[in-house]
């Protein structure tokens, strides 16, 4: 039986605006993965995220573990604030909390403005069973048949 | 060892960078303009595992 992976919502800065001036702190659900490629490993944080439709990571961190960016499978796609961005697909393999599983992921040089990976539907909702509650601050991971558990 | 989940005192004066964290994300072992500066800094002072991430020019708020 798979384990349920639990892990805590991490805060991050905020700055204060008009509209919440007293807004410091941000709480995500943000959680270090382990991207393997080649034998390659970096570590690294992403936001789980049902809205995006897949996963995206940045060009850099893909680069890091031999990734050949641009050679991989081209993507056009659009966030809620930006369009026009550009990623390309890999085979890769990740990791997260000792549950392994491939995962076809797009690398992009678009994300400049975005600290962290992104775990969208495709590649990481579809294999496992999320538990958001935000009052807790955690989110717990429940592995599906097909993701390897060490 | 339990793992820090406040980042927000390490990571406020932080912009526009790549941040090497602890394993246990309770220091900064590196910062730099790229992922590869920052694991070099990270292998520098010791750190085995490091976790990236990246600083925002500005912590405002992301919808994405």
């Amino acid at each position: 039986m798979s384990p349920t992976l639990k892990f805590d919502y991490r805060k991050f800065p905020a700055e204060p605006s008009e509209a919440f001036p007293r807004r410091f702190s941000a709480n995500r659900p943000v959680i270090p993965v382990t991207l393997i490629n080649d034998g390659k490993r970096i570590k690294y944080l992403c936001l789980i995220d049902s809205g995006a439709d897949l996963c995206i990571f940045h060009a850099e961190i893909g680069e890091q573990i031999g990734v050949e960016v641009e050679k991989g499978k081209l993507l056009d796609f659009s966030g809620i604030s930006a369009s026009n961005m550009k990623a390309y697909f890999h085979d890769i393999r990740i990791d997260v909390g000792g549950c392994e599983f491939d995962c076809y992921a797009g690398f992009s040089r678009d994300l400049d403005r975005l600290p962290y990976g992104v775990l969208g539907q495709q590649g990481f909702f579809d294999l496992f069973i999320l538990m958001f509650d935000y009052s807790k601050e955690r989110v717990e991971l429940k592995p599906k048949n097909n993701v390897h558990a060490d | 060892m339990a793992e820090n989940t406040d980042l927000r005192e390490l990571l406020k004066e932080i912009s526009n960078k790549w941040v090497a964290l602890s394993s246990d994300s309770s220091r900064i072992v590196g910062v730099a303009d790229s992922p590869k500066g920052a694991l070099e800094q990270a292998k520098n002072n010791k750190e085995p595992d490091p976790i990236l991430t990246k600083t925002p020019e500005h912590y405002g708020t992301f919808i994405l």
